[in-house]
């Protein structure tokens, strides 16, 4: 199990540099990070399923400017070691995953605490950058950055740790307290989270066909789907 | 003065190193570390043998700097190009600080438009549609549909802004971005409509008679559009989460 986590600590620190300090490749989407996370603990398609839901629903808010969004990674780390842990002890149920995807709404908030505070340290790195320049040294500025890119790293690297081992906690010691029946009426929330997602990219993509073309295509969709169900 | 010509190598080393623009992103100089880190080989190269204008180069980037990142491809080869220019005694050093001011932040609501809210958007519902396939199949689509367009933009900015001012503005016109925009909007809607649409057949659907089938579809057309007006309100993903979670625990202990 160490080297599991070993592991999810690695890619998460990987995952974490994407999404501020370097390239911004899309690898610390959830659909990427839930599906790894799942994979590390043993089921990937737990994993991706909850990356699917948490994809789209934190879109509408954008990294623009100062603002700095949940950290949806985060959710992702967590949401998919959850559901891979709950899927090998009490069964990734229609409650469980509800419970979990809820849930990471607390991880996302924590880790924006944490993203808030890794860019006020940075504040500090960039005033001895500028004085050390100040005094002739111009390599300063690789230092500068270096140690930038450590301190993000070091902070995804831990916050991949707390977050696995939070969903581990979760998975094997808190959903199992509820039974079935419980769980089973936490479910009546799930059909509101795709739709969450779905508004929230509704919402960021609006011009003036949005609406015609986003509820005529969800009709035309609804409609074959079900079609579908009845066939089937 | 005819400052050394940009080496191949050093112009090379400029172009990777624009990815660590937000290396060490900070609320005071935000990328100015990463846009100084990113344009140091070029400067090392105009002033090679000039240390204290050097510094001076040095110094002149590590003023605030913000802007979209992969925007910022454009303005740093334009600043080479400015800096080169600098070095040769043709360009006065505070143009380089009133085009890298004057251009971050139009550059940076333009890139915001359609990075973070057309194509991301966009890649993200295209890869959790295909995700119900395989996750896999989801993943590489995420990745390709962004990057495809992404990593393009950034080495087509930096070859125009590697071209000075004039080349940013020509580029600008021709890669219409506020058109890429909104078309990535309208099929980021049509996605996201199907994903909605897959959704709520999946779970709203128990019975098989027509009211039924309408009444879900009315349902959920109605809770995207609460969703949309709570979103447009300024009212958080997270808070609405929170308060389902609540809702959540109450259903628990009743």
């Amino acid at each position: 199990m160490a080297w599991r986590f070993l592991l999810a600590i690695l890619l998460g620190g990987v995952c974490y540099l994407d999404r501020t300090a370097a390239c911004q490749l899309m690898l610390h989407r959830p659909l990427v990070v839930a599906t790894l996370m799942g994979a590390v603990f043993g089921n990937m398609a737990a994993g991706a399923q909850v990356g699917v839901i948490l994809e789209l629903i934190y879109l509408a808010r954008l990294p623009v400017g100062a603002s700095i969004p949940p950290d949806d990674t985060g959710a992702a780390v967590f949401g998919g070691s959850a559901a891979a842990f709950a899927s090998s002890s009490i069964g990734l149920d229609p409650g469980s995953f509800t419970a979990i995807l809820l849930l990471s709404v607390v991880v996302a908030e924590a880790g924006k605490s944490v993203d808030r505070f890794v860019r006020k340290v940075n504040v500090r790195i960039a005033h001895i950058t500028v004085e050390s320049v100040d005094r002739g040294d111009v390599q300063a500025v690789e230092h500068g950055l270096l140690a930038g890119l450590t301190l993000f790293a070091a902070t995804g690297m831990v916050l991949a740790l707390v977050f696995s081992g939070a969903g581990a906690a979760v998975s094997m010691e808190l959903l199992p307290r509820f039974g079935p029946a419980s769980r089973a009426s936490f479910a009546t929330l799930l059909p509101a989270l795709p739709l969450l997602g779905a508004a929230s990219v509704y919402s960021c993509s609006r011009t003036e066909r949005t609406a015609a073309v986003f509820f005529l295509t969800m009709a035309a969709v609804f409609g074959g789907t079900v079609l579908f169900r009845w066939s089937a | 003065m005819t400052p050394p010509a940009l080496a191949a190598g050093s112009r090379g080393a400029v172009w990777r190193r624009q990815f660590l623009l937000q290396g060490c992103w900070n609320y005071e100089g935000m990328q100015n570390v990463g846009f100084a880190y990113a344009i140091l080989p070029a400067l090392r190269d105009f002033y090679a043998n000039r240390p204290e204008e050097a510094l001076k180069a040095v110094k002149r980037h590590l003023e605030f700097f913000n802007t979209q990142p992969a925007m910022g491809a454009l303005i740093l080869g334009a600043s080479v190009r400015l800096e080169e220019r600098v070095a040769a005694g043709e360009a006065d050093p505070r143009a380089i600080g009133t085009f890298k001011v004057g251009l971050m932040g139009s550059l940076g609501a333009i890139g915001d438009s359609f990075f973070w809210g057309a194509l991301r958007p966009m890649a993200s519902v295209a890869g959790a549609l295909l995700a119900l396939l395989h996750p896999l199949l989801g993943i590489a689509a995420l990745l390709l549909l962004y990057n495809g367009v992404h990593l393009t933009l950034r080495r087509r900015g930096f070859i125009a802004g590697m071209e000075g001012p004039e080349g940013v503005v020509g580029w600008l016109k021709k890669a219409a971005l506020n058109v890429r925009t909104d078309d990535r909007k309208l099929l980021a809607a049509i996605l996201a409509g199907a994903y909605a649409g897959v959704f709520a057949g999946r779970f709203f659907v128990q019975g098989a008679d027509a009211p039924h089938v309408l009444a879900a579809l009315l349902l959920s057309a109605a809770a995207v559009h609460l969703f949309a007006i709570l979103f447009r309100k300024a009212v958080s993903p997270s808070e609405i989460l929170s308060f389902l979670l609540f809702a959540g625990v109450l259903i628990l202990w009743r």
